[in-house]
């Protein structure tokens, strides 16, 4: 007689349809409702550059892609050096997780001041959100991305301090969607044109 | 705990997260951003591609979605395309109109 195959052992028994989600369920939930929030913004800002192509090609001149670009690599390392706490979390390794996690902060803090300068020349140039439809887009996109990598930075450093597999994975995923919404948004804001 | 992706997958994820990036940049033609003009349909969709593959491999590996049923990862990834496809959907209309 064949042996039947085992049922997969799920990482959250319990939570329901999100029993099969690897890390803390209630962070996925998060983390899909903001990526429909981001995709909605994204589809809007598609539909309104196709009413005013010129004006938003026009605008999309005034960006550095470079600067974008720079900021995404910054962003991704970050992410690596999240995973890699992860990792020393998960083997008890609890001093190199906090050294992770402090160079992801670091890396975190980098991307602020990247973005920061880049704000800077933008209103110094008298390039602000009431300035057209699309830098409207620009700072209200990036604008709440950096809200959410401000929370990511508060979230790493609570997990820096109270340091388990638990938090440390909790905060990752958070890092990760905050990284996520970043890839997509730089080549809509940066790229295509 | 779920099986966490391993050191090296994970450098070797960040590895083609980083190649794909400048492949990215290199295709939006940023050399020649002097001479602005709407990109090529190919370098368009080679960005687009990239982006698409850079979301796919976060999910899997940073996140570890790789851990999870068919049909969370088919959920994720299809929402990641679907939005492609309407930046997509935007950037041909935006020449066809």
């Amino acid at each position: 007689m064949s042996e039947r195959a085992l049922p997969r052992e799920l990482p959250n028994p319990g939570w329901g349809p999100l029993s099969a989600l690897p890390g803390n369920p209630l962070m996925w939930v998060l983390i899909l409702s903001e990526m429909l929030v981001f995709s909605a913004f994204f589809a809007l800002y598609a539909a309104e550059r196709v009413g005013a192509t010129a004006l938003f090609d026009a605008s999309q001149r005034q960006l550095d892609p470079l600067v974008g670009g720079l900021n995404t690599l910054v962003l991704l390392t970050s992410g690596l050096c999240v995973a890699l706490a992860v990792e020393a979390v998960s083997a008890e390794r609890i001093r190199r997780a906090r050294q992770w996690l402090g160079g992801a902060m670091a890396l975190g803090v980098l991307f602020g001041v990247i973005k920061g300068v880049e704000y800077a020349g933008k209103f110094a140039a008298g390039i602000t959100p009431e300035t057209n439809a699309f830098f409207g887009f620009y700072y209200g996109l990036t604008a709440f991305h950096f809200a959410h990598v401000l929370f990511g930075l508060a979230l790493l450093a609570l997990v820096t301090w109270r340091t388990s597999t638990e938090n440390v994975e909790t905060a990752a995923a958070f890092w990760h969607m905050v990284d996520l919404i970043w890839i997509l948004l730089y080549p809509l804001l940066y790229l295509l044109r | 705990m779920t099986a966490l992706p391993g050191t090296r997958r994970l450098l070797v994820t960040w590895a083609n997260l980083m190649a794909l990036t400048l492949l990215s940049m290199l295709s939006a033609r940023l050399d020649q951003a002097d001479q602005w003009q709407a990109l090529p349909l190919w370098s368009a969709g080679l960005v687009i591609a990239a982006t698409g593959f850079k979301a796919q491999r976060l999910l899997m590996v940073y996140l570890n979605l790789r851990a999870a049923t068919p049909a969370w990862k088919g959920t994720f990834v299809g929402l990641v395309l679907l939005t492609l496809a309407l930046i997509a959907a935007g950037v041909l209309a935006a020449r066809l109109i």
